[in-house]
């Protein structure tokens, strides 16, 4: 019952992105080719920020019980940031835990998660040195190491 | 083991007075008259240490009646709904004055704050023939839409849904918001009448009637394994010592057991000390002794702490310091006697250890000694007073007495325990307060030590005669009655002295 219920809702997430494809030339979000429970997204790192240029990857687990319970989101590309784990990739965002609502689609996760990459939360670290920086106000610090990871993992390799 | 016998033995002997009077016969008439005169002298005055009644022990239904009163108190006076009074109160931890003064001073706040709506601003549905609701996609017609306060609309089948899925996260349901992301408006109780299941209606009103408990400041649950009873505290009151009506004594402040004279703070850090020294202690929890004549072990399975090994040696001694009964008697050996000069030279760490024992054995002694109590207690209630009131053809209210003397026997025994910790925490310094302290001590424990011994053994002489006379009778009630309503006393005047700190002592002292 409840598979049922989050398949046909994937499936409308799905028709939607097809539909609007050029909607938000940031998100490019795909759906596995033999799992609708899989999905995996493009964004682009947020301007004027350390992370522009960049284009990260992230890998959607949806739960049977979804929209009810929120999808599992990781970072597949390595960024520097206070709020991802800097091994795994785990995501610390409110809205993919206590304060879910069902009302939220996978585009609208994706927007969550640019507008965290815009305004970290150095208060709630996953990446302690990350945090750390912030916290002690080396800004400079933190965004050129945020820059050079977005160099080394989120760019296309030149040459 | 030690044995019964010798100390029924030790009981005939002493008790061989009382039925030297008991010869003459004494009707049950005349017998009748004495204990209506008897009982009726007696102030009928149960209450122990922890009954100076600035508490109510409430049951489920007084909960639900309280809770029922203080709601209709909210929603009478600032005229909303009986919903919207209970969400007001949860946010305020259930208090009625709280919420009024929130509310007086900014309603629209309180309102913002906990998601009720503002006005009546409803968001219009737009006049289409269908809407969609958000969460699932689908089309329905207006029908088939349900919303909040707020007027987001979504579907009957996700709405259960939402409902049933935040029924399953706990307490945290009582807060449920609209599932709208950027709505903060709430999802009040008539909601889960109209949409929960009939397991998950019970759940939440039992997440609420939890809250209404244990929210509030002034109730706490009774802390006994299984009991449903919850206490109502008057706040500000000295006595902090409850009991509730499952018989579990506690102390309403830190919930650990009732533990008058000592303060909440001596007790956690007596109960610390424990944990860690248990290793030290292990060997004097093994809770046997070898009788210091014969060196047999001997397990104490009794009460009192006046011991008999059995035959042939029959030697009599005081549980604790094992001294000999005949030159101990009802001396207390409450004393902590300092090292002597050889010992003195020992380390500090040996000597702190035998403080500690020292107290810690009392203070497990006393422990044991009110368990056992407690047992008696029950078995006295439930066989004893009834073989007795055939035995001796008395009915069975006018042998209360015997149940009063064991219930003053398990609150002395827990006092008594408390005042180990007391003791091991005194400063040493005072020494003319100490003094008085373990003088006032050993009474109290003398005291005790004679009421336990008369409620244990003196009475086993007519629970095991077939009929014996009821002079003697009257005299063992009077003895017992009398022991009973002098330790009660006694052993509050030590509380009350040794909450004060021995104030006494100081006034003394400066004249």
């Amino acid at each position: 019952m409840l598979r049922q219920a989050s398949r046909a809702r994937l499936f409308k997430e799905y028709k939607e992105v097809q539909r609007e494809k050029s909607a938000d030339p940031d998100i490019q979000l795909v759906c596995d080719d033999s799992n609708i429970f899989k999905w995996t997204a493009l964004i682009k790192g947020p301007s004027e920020t350390p992370y522009d240029g960049g284009v990260f990857q992230l890998a959607f687990s949806v739960p049977e019980q979804y929209p009810l319970q929120p999808p599992q989101v990781r970072f597949l590309t390595k960024i520097f940031h206070p709020n991802v784990h800097f091994k795994t990739g785990e995501i610390c965002l409110d809205i993919l835990k206590n304060a879910w609502s069902p009302a939220w689609t996978l585009q609208s996760v994706c927007r969550a998660i640019i507008a965290l990459m815009a305004h970290p939360e150095a208060d709630s670290p996953l990446n302690c040195d990350s945090g750390n920086l912030l916290r002690s106000g080396d800004i400079r610090g933190y965004q050129s190491m945020a820059r050079m990871y977005t160099r080394l993992a989120a760019m296309p390799k030149k040459g | 083991m030690e044995s019964d016998g010798d100390m029924y033995e030790d009981s005939d002997v002493e008790s061989a007075g009382d039925d030297f009077y008991g010869d003459g016969d004494a009707s049950d008439g005349v017998s009748d008259a004495d204990d209506d005169d008897f009982i009726g002298n007696d102030p009928d005055d149960s209450d122990d240490l922890c009954a100076k009644k600035n508490y109510v022990v409430l049951s489920d239904d007084d909960i639900r009646r309280l809770m029922d009163d203080d709601i209709s108190k909210v929603f009478s006076v600032l005229s909303i709904s009986k919903i919207e009074a209970s969400a007001l109160l949860r946010r305020y931890n259930w208090s009625v004055s709280k919420v009024h003064e929130e509310w007086f001073a900014d309603e629209s706040k309180v309102r913002e704050a906990i998601g009720l709506k503002i006005n009546n601003k409803i968001i219009q549905s737009p006049e289409l023939n269908s809407v969609i609701c958000v969460i699932c996609f689908e089309d329905y017609s207006s029908d088939g839409i349900l919303a909040s306060a707020c007027g987001h609309p979504f579907c009957v089948e996700c709405w259960r849904g939402y409902i049933s899925n935040s029924l399953s996260d706990g307490s945290g349901c009582l807060n449920l918001r609209c599932p709208e992301p950027s709505c903060k408006v709430a999802v009040t109780q008539d909601m889960i009448d109209l949409l929960a299941s009939d397991v998950d209606k019970k759940k939440y009103y039992g997440f609420l009637f939890r809250s209404y408990v244990e929210q509030n400041r002034k109730i706490k649950w009774c802390p006994a394994p299984g009991c449903n009873f919850a206490v109502e505290f008057d706040i500000g009151s000295d006595n902090c010592d409850v009991m509730c009506n499952c018989s579990h004594c506690f102390c309403w402040n830190c919930t650990d057991e009732a533990h008058r004279p000592v303060n909440c703070e001596t007790v956690r850090k007596w109960k610390e000390k424990n944990r860690a020294e248990s290793e030290n202690t292990n060997w004097i929890l093994a809770y046997t002794k070898p009788c210091p004549k014969c060196k047999r072990p001997i397990e104490k399975n009794e009460g009192c702490m006046r011991m008999t090994c059995r035959d042939p040696c029959k030697y009599q001694f005081c549980w604790l310091c094992l001294n000999s009964w005949s030159t101990h008697g009802y001396n207390p050996c409450n004393k902590y006697k300092p090292e002597t000069e050889d010992e003195k030279k020992k380390e500090m760490a040996r000597q702190s250890i035998v403080k500690y024992t020292h107290y810690y054995e009392r203070w497990a002694a006393n422990e044991k000694s009110r368990r056992k109590a407690v047992e008696d207690l029950r078995r006295m209630d439930e066989v004893n007073v009834k073989e007795l009131s055939k035995l001796q053809r008395i009915p069975e209210t006018q042998l209360k007495f015997i149940l009063d003397a064991w219930n003053q026997i398990v609150e002395c025994r827990r006092v008594l325990k408390w005042t180990y910790a007391y003791g091991f925490y005194f400063p040493n310094e005072e020494q003319t307060k100490r003094r008085f302290f373990e003088y006032l001590q050993g009474q109290a424990e003398t005291g005790l030590e004679r009421l336990h011994h008369c409620a244990e053994k003196e009475l086993e002489i007519y629970l095991n005669v077939e009929e014996s006379d009821s002079k003697a009778f009257y005299d063992f009630r009077r003895k017992l009655t009398g022991l009973t309503s002098v330790t009660k006393n006694y052993f509050e005047n030590l509380v009350r002295a040794l909450e004060n700190g021995l104030e006494d002592v100081d006034s003394l002292n400066a004249k």
